[in-house]
């Protein structure tokens, strides 16, 4: 069942339940900007000791300031979608019980939720750094394209990657270092402090490996102008594998639930 | 407060330590594999830091095993406060569900009685950053930069690093009584800030170091004192000087929060 | 005298929440408010040994009021003695003597066993090893607390945290006890036995009880004096037949007939100070406001109709008494 008028109403929901916060989420981007800041001033600081190779330190600046903006709507999302609370509570009986795909019923709220980060989040602090590091705007127009591309996948990926997260507190209470395990893979192989080539060898070869570099690297470097567009094809190949992955976790929730009931 | 019922209030706090410990060893497979994985994400946060100095050397001069201390001597002033103190940090949940009502009823001062609501074991935090101290400590004693009477002053640090980072806590959850909602005015001033001063303040803007060291002190609890015990840039008055700014910061402090709850309005009729 | 409450009046003041582009910093720093008179000069005494019902609509100052009594909120003007001492001048002293129960708020630590929190509140308050095992004993039976001794709190069900609260509330044995809502959501049989204990402890121990409650069966069974409250107005204080009598709801008689029986036209029975509602079969009920007429006029006046077989009297639910007294 397809209703895009149930996702759309799912999705601007979320969003409006955000919007009434919003005084107090524009106090709180004061402290993620400030953390963005502390990073460009430590590159600002490595930069004049050091040369940071094909970035330089105006690049290495723009690089921070980018996935700093871009973390919102990539990787800091809704915990585990808010599954785990929901099986706390026992909603989430009722949630499969609905005439609509759990998946992308979590889904469309998450979107309305990326959308509302989008625009109170990452935009205000991306104009902050933009101003105050006085940031160059991308060269062309295909590299916005290329940069909201990967945006987008990495958002998709990132929803899928909390999905699963969310779906194993069904299993077990601890859901929660998953959820954890995640944040420190996404500080150290998603390109969130370091670009993937500055990381050791053999650390590098790994995070190539996993779905990480996608959701930070890969968008930032293409929006910088040094990344590659080919990357994009890893977006697509790790957003279908985890679609599958979602899908498969879904009936194994379903047969879970209709056993213990819930 | 006298000697007796302070004895009593210590009393009581052991009590509680004791059987918060006895309730979270009833799962030990999950207190050992959760405290392992979470020191593990939290060192994730220093290697990220480390990858980068082991490419570069060093950060405006400092090395990887200063760094190491100030992020460890942090971790640890951190985790000292928000084991005792943790409600302190979580007083909009007071505010906002009429809790602080009850401890209004108790016969000791409301502080004393909001400290007592939870211990919070952080195993993780103290495994963290110990092995980090322990690491960054030991290299620097090989290569000769500190001596033994480091550590004890290390300590002493940790220490008056703990009350600088309650008293920064107690006044912005002072804030509470009038704002209610606490937790951005917490992510400004104690998680950034704390994050902050992990790092050398040099490598800041001048308006954002003397921010860290005088509006929000938190650059007296391991910035400052580094100076002196690791690279002997200022003089030994340094350590006095800190242990000067806890004091100051935790007087302060509770005058504000004692002016503060004269303000509290309880919530529902 | 056990609490003494002078001319309390309680204004709150509300920041103006204000509307449209960045409305939360805005309201966050403006410095414009609201007033709220949520009590006005409220005076009363309650006596040591009383058991007071405290009532009145959502929102009348219900719980403003017993915040106050608590010292957990300063009262704009007015003074209050508990047990002789002003609880918001000497807190400490005065909280040592009462003890206070929020229905909707456990006052127990919520990820230890019960008996965790006893010992952790024993300490608190002062009260020896001894004493504890043995109020902890009989509370244990009272209440049947021993079912869930060793069960977190977050584990307990609704009624078994309302006893448990309960008894942490008496632990230091107070003399005074304040409830707010303590039946609040718990099923009949939960009710039944904390009612049962309450009324113990106020007839066996002489504890001064003061309780809110939306519950009339809780005044009913349980208050010798009721104080209303509307809209932050101490509008009656005395017991449950006298305020009945005040409203003058009317009571509700049904008599049952033998036989044959004639109801006179309503032009015939105008004149008298009671009316026909309802007749049924063999059954005619008739509603009297007692303050007018006695039950015995009425069942004389009745047997000309006919000849009575059965007179059954019903006294007005109380719920309605409260809430046509607050209408009016």
């Amino acid at each position: 069942m397809f209703n895009p008028g149930l996702y759309f109403t799912l999705a601007s929901k979320a969003y409006a339940r955000n919007v009434q916060y919003r005084g107090a989420h524009l106090v709180h981007n004061i402290a993620s900007a400030m953390f963005g800041f502390m990073y460009a001033c430590i590159w600002i600081g490595l930069g004049r000791d050091h040369s940071l190779g094909t970035y330089g330190t105006q690049g290495m600046v723009a690089y921070i300031a980018f996935t700093q903006s871009a973390l919102w709507v990539t990787s800091f999302i809704t915990n585990g979608l808010g599954i785990p609370q929901s099986v706390r509570t026992g909603q989430i009986a009722l949630d499969l019980m609905r005439p609509i795909h759990l998946f992308t019923h979590m889904m469309s709220k998450e979107w309305g939720q990326i959308a509302y980060q989008l625009v109170y989040k990452s935009i205000p602090i991306y104009l902050l750094y933009f101003f105050v590091f006085s940031l160059p705007v991308p060269g062309d127009g295909a590299a916005v394209l290329f940069t909201a591309a990967g945006l987008l996948g990495a958002s998709y990926l990132s929803i899928c990657i909390n999905y699963l997260i969310g779906v194993s507190a069904l299993w077990t209470t601890e859901s929660s270092w998953l959820y954890w395990g995640h944040h420190a893979l996404v500080n150290l192989l998603a390109g969130f402090f370091i670009p993937l080539e500055w990381l050791p060898g053999w650390l590098e070869s790994f995070a190539w490996f996993t779905p990480y570099p996608y959701l930070l690297y890969v968008p930032t470097t293409l929006y910088l102008g040094n990344g590659d567009v080919f990357a994009l094809g890893g977006t697509v190949f790790w957003c279908a594998l985890m679609t599958l992955l979602c899908l498969l976790a879904t009936r194994m929730m379903r047969r879970k639930v209709e056993v213990q009931g819930g | 407060m006298n000697l007796a019922k302070l004895r009593s209030w210590l009393r009581l706090y052991g009590l509680l330590v004791r059987t918060t410990i006895r309730s979270r060893m009833q799962y030990k497979f999950n207190f050992v594999v959760g405290t392992l994985l979470a020191a593990l994400v939290q060192i994730s946060e220093f290697l990220m830091v480390a990858i980068v100095l082991d490419r570069f050397g060093a950060i405006r001069g400092w090395s990887v095993h200063e760094i190491g201390y100030l992020f460890a001597v942090m971790t640890l002033s951190k985790t000292i406060y928000r084991t005792f103190a943790d409600e302190v940090h979580h007083l909009e949940k007071y505010l906002v569900g009429g809790e602080l009502d009850q401890l209004l009823t108790r016969p000791m001062p409301v502080l004393l009685a909001l400290m007592p609501q939870k211990f919070r074991l952080m195993p993780a935090e103290l495994l963290q950053g110990g092995f980090i101290l322990s690491w960054a400590l030991g290299s620097m004693m090989r290569t000769g930069q500190v001596g033994w009477t480091a550590v004890i002053a290390t300590l002493f640090i940790i220490l008056t690093g703990a009350v600088i980072l309650f008293s920064i806590g107690l006044a912005t959850a002072t804030l509470g009584f009038w704002t209610t909602r606490i937790v951005e005015l917490q992510n400004i001033t104690e998680d950034a800030a704390r994050t902050a001063a992990q790092y050398p303040l040099t490598l800041y803007p001048k308006w954002m170091s003397s921010l860290l060291l005088f509006a929000i002190p938190v650059g007296f609890v391991n910035y400052m004192p580094s100076l002196y015990l690791l690279r002997g840039e200022v003089g030994p008055w340094v350590l006095a000087v800190t242990a000067g700014v806890a004091v100051i910061c935790i007087f302060a402090s509770l005058r504000f929060w004692r002016y503060g709850i004269t303000k509290y309005q309880s919530t529902g009729s | 005298m056990m609490i003494e409450a002078h001319n309390l009046t309680k204004d709150f003041k509300t920041p103006v929440v204000r509307e449209g582009r960045f409305s939360g910093l805005r309201t966050l720093f403006s410095r414009e408010y609201r007033l709220k008179e949520a009590v006005r000069d409220i005076s009363f005494q309650v006596e040591r040994g009383e058991f007071v019902g405290y009532i009145g609509p959502n929102g009348a100052g219900k719980s403003t009021t017993i915040k106050m009594l608590t010292g957990i909120l300063h009262p704009t003007s007015g003074e209050v003695r508990v047990g002789g001492v002003n609880p918001h001048r000497d807190r400490r002293q005065a909280v040592r003597q009462l003890g206070v129960v929020f229905g909707q708020r456990s006052q127990l630590w919520w990820d230890l066993p019960v008996k965790d929190s006893y010992d952790i509140l024993a300490e608190m308050y002062g009260v020896s090893g001894a004493e504890k095992t043995q109020r902890l004993d009989q509370f244990a039976e009272l209440l049947d607390l021993r079912e869930f001794w060793l069960t977190p709190v977050r584990k307990l069900s609704l009624g078994q945290r309302m006893r448990a609260d309960i008894a942490a509330a008496m632990l230091h044995d107070p003399d005074l006890l304040f409830l707010d809502e303590p039946t609040i959501g718990l099923d009949v049989h939960a009710k039944r036995n904390i009612r049962q204990f309450l009324s113990q402890l106020n007839r066996d121990f002489g504890k001064t009880i003061l309780l809110t409650t939306h519950d009339m069966d809780d005044i009913e069974q349980l208050c010798s004096r009721v104080m209303v409250i509307d809209q932050g107005q101490l509008t009656y204080d005395g017991t449950i037949p006298t305020l009945r009598e005040q409203i003058g709801l009317p009571t509700e008689i049904r008599v049952k007939f033998r036989g044959p029986f004639r109801v006179p036209e309503e032009t015939e029975v105008e004149r008298l100070p009671y009316r026909v509602t309802g007749i049924e079969d063999d059954t005619v009920v008739v509603e009297a406001n007692r303050h007018e007429i006695g039950t015995m006029e009425i069942i004389r006046a009745l047997s000309e109709w006919g000849d009575i077989d059965d007179v059954d009297m019903a006294e007005p639910a109380f719920e309605e008494v409260i809430r046509s007294f607050s209408a009016s």
